[in-house]
């Protein structure tokens, strides 16, 4: 064999890998063929489900003795047997209709929902010791995130009136929804590269539309760049700037938020931290997994804008669960690091909230409500943040 | 500090069965010490999908034995043992067997047309303009071209199979498989060289 047979068949095996690495199905059948799948499953794993998730609850509850999870699972047994018939019980307690900041939610049969999954922080590393480990600090929002083991203790005070709150849901869409989204701003498509639902070019700007993530977890967004040649005049503030923009392509959030004004170098980060709102407890800042507010973004360099992103707005049911007391959701926060080294530090919890953050169960991705503990600690001179999240629905 | 320690959730699932009733997928996994289905169907629903589509170059089609390729795995994963097979080789095996079953249905010939006369598929792919996906969809036409044995065992390997796995699965050594493959690189590159001419 000559060495150009060589070469051309180097070049052939290589575009053959890229063709096979390229060759991917559409973005929607892998959740599609999921769902197919859990649906033809067998009554009997349907049950064994209940009870994983049973004793996911359990081990999240402190303190319980071993008897006692004995009976309750005797209990759990009839349960499971009778929700794998069709008969609910616990978790949703009842379904509503909401209207929160002008988004219309989509009403739901009671218990709908039915089993959730449970949201959480970014793991703790396996191998982590127990000496200060930080999040990237893009993740975290200018903070020294402590992600390591630790010894807490609260130290705070959290009082929340309210015995249910509002679980939202959403399927993932699909590029016919985000070809939807597009027309609505206003653009066409343009090709749908790798990663998205779509591109979309419209007057003055191009449209991206991608689908959830799930390392780490996040929800389907867009993200909208101007052509940079054809701006406005900047506005009074950047506050002004960004919700002009946001305006003049009809992107402005549908959801409640609180505005927030960041420096990033020379950008200027304009955000509008989503809300949910929780009846009798007011409105519950959503979190990302790092325990971080976030919601729609406009960035700006100069007074103009350069891209705003943003959850991409989907069709959310919705369905009242029953949540934690206060305590049952304190002592969840203090056993969430039980097996702490002596070496880790003692961390003091001095705040918490009702928050949302989002899980995801493959087909459907839910806003779910949880506590948020934080607390500070000084270490080697520098100043970590500790956050716990502790799911507020109750047992299901 | 409360501290609680507690059996982790897949002990108490054995538990729970240890008194009868059918193992689950999930209880077998546990006990075999193999990935759960879900990290199995997460890591290669692209590749046996693109395996797939090197076979019937049609996406439709492609989704189709993809979706039974994961539905008969799903349902075979409590017998599956990881000390006799890796999971790709086990999933492999199924893709090939479901593919081969495809085309025993509905007639290699007629498929083959179908398939030819499907390529390029822009009309159907918007997303496909691209000029290098094209190349790539009209390299994977001409897999779909080449004999049975010689389509396998390029689809195979680039797959991310090893000469071994692809023997195992074409049920000849891995001296031979290394063989029937570059006999096969060759015979493609001959027929796209042709096609050029």
């Amino acid at each position: 064999m000559s060495d150009n047979d060589d070469l051309e068949l180097q070049a052939l095996q290589r575009q053959l890998d890229d063709a096979f690495e390229t060759t991917r199905p559409r973005s929607a059948f892998e959740d599609e063929l999921w769902s197919k799948m859990q649906a033809r499953r067998p009554l009997w794993t349907r049950i064994v489900d209940v009870f994983t998730g049973l004793f996911e609850a359990i081990r999240a509850a402190p303190a319980v003795p071993a008897a006692a999870a004995a009976v309750v699972l005797i209990l759990a047994i009839g349960i499971g047997v009778f929700s794998a018939g069709g008969v609910h019980f616990g978790g949703g307690a009842s379904t509503t209709s909401s209207q929160a900041g002008g988004a219309q939610y989509n009403a739901s049969a009671p218990g709908a929902f039915g089993r959730l999954p449970a949201p959480a922080l970014q793991p703790v590393p396996i191998e982590d010791t127990g000496g200060p480990k930080a999040a990237a600090p893009a993740q975290q929002s200018g903070t020294n995130l402590y992600l390591g083991p630790a010894r807490l203790v609260w130290a705070g005070q959290l009082s929340v009136a309210t015995t249910s709150a509002p679980v939202f849901r959403y399927e993932e869409p699909t590029a016919l929804d985000a070809d939807r989204f597009a027309t609505a701003l206003g653009a066409s498509p343009a090709g749908r590269t790798p990663g998205t639902l779509g591109v979309y070019t419209g007057d003055g700007f191009v449209l991206a539309v991608s689908g959830s993530k799930r390392q780490p977890l996040a929800e389907p967004t867009f993200s909208l760049t101007p052509d940079r040649s054809r701006l406005p005049a900047p506005g009074p503030t950047e506050a002004d700037t960004a919700a002009a923009f946001l305006t003049a392509h009809s992107a402005v959030p549908a959801w409640p938020s609180v505005d927030a004004v960041e420096q990033i170098g020379d950008v200027t980060q304009v955000r509008y931290l989503r809300q949910f709102a929780v009846p009798g407890y007011g409105f519950a800042y959503l979190v990302n997994q790092w325990g971080v507010r976030y919601g729609l973004a406009v960035d700006l360099r100069g007074g103009q804008p350069l891209q705003a992103t943003g959850p991409l707005p989907v069709n959310l049911a919705t369905a009242n669960y029953s949540i934690i007391s206060a305590d049952q959701a304190v002592r969840s926060a203090l056993a969430s690091s039980p097996s702490a080294p002596s070496a880790a530090p003692t961390i003091r919890l001095t705040s918490a909230e009702l928050v949302y953050a989002l899980a995801s169960a493959g087909d459907h991705s839910f806003y779910e409500p949880a506590f948020l503990f934080s607390g500070t600690f000084t270490q080697n001179g520098s100043t970590f943040t500790k956050r716990v999240l502790v799911p507020a629905v109750g047992p299901q | 500090m409360l501290v609680v320690s507690w059996a982790p959730a897949a002990d108490a699932a054995n538990l729970l069965w240890t008194s009868g009733g059918s193992p689950s997928a999930y209880h077998s996994a546990v006990l075999a010490d193999r990935p759960p289905f879900e990290d199995l169907y997460r890591d290669f629903l692209g590749r046996i999908y693109a395996y797939v589509r090197a076979q019937v170059s049609s996406s439709a089609d492609a989704e189709d034995i993809t979706a039974q390729v994961f539905m008969n795995a799903y349902q075979a994963y409590g017998r599956f043992e990881v000390r006799n097979t890796t999971p790709a080789a086990w999933l492999f095996r199924i893709a090939r067997n479901a593919t081969l079953d495809h085309f025993r249905a509905t007639g290699r010939r007629e498929k083959l047309r179908r398939t030819i006369e499907h390529q390029p598929t822009s009309a159907e792919d918007p997303s496909g303009m691209a000029e290098e996906r094209i190349q790539y969809r009209a390299l994977l036409a001409h897999v779909a071209r080449l004999p049975e044995r010689q389509r396998d065992a390029i689809s195979l390997r680039h797959s991310g199979l090893s000469f071994e796995e692809v023997g195992v699965l074409m049920s000849c050594t891995e001296d031979a498989a290394k063989m029937l493959y570059h006999r096969a690189l060759k015979a493609l590159r001959q027929s796209v060289q042709d096609e050029r001419a």
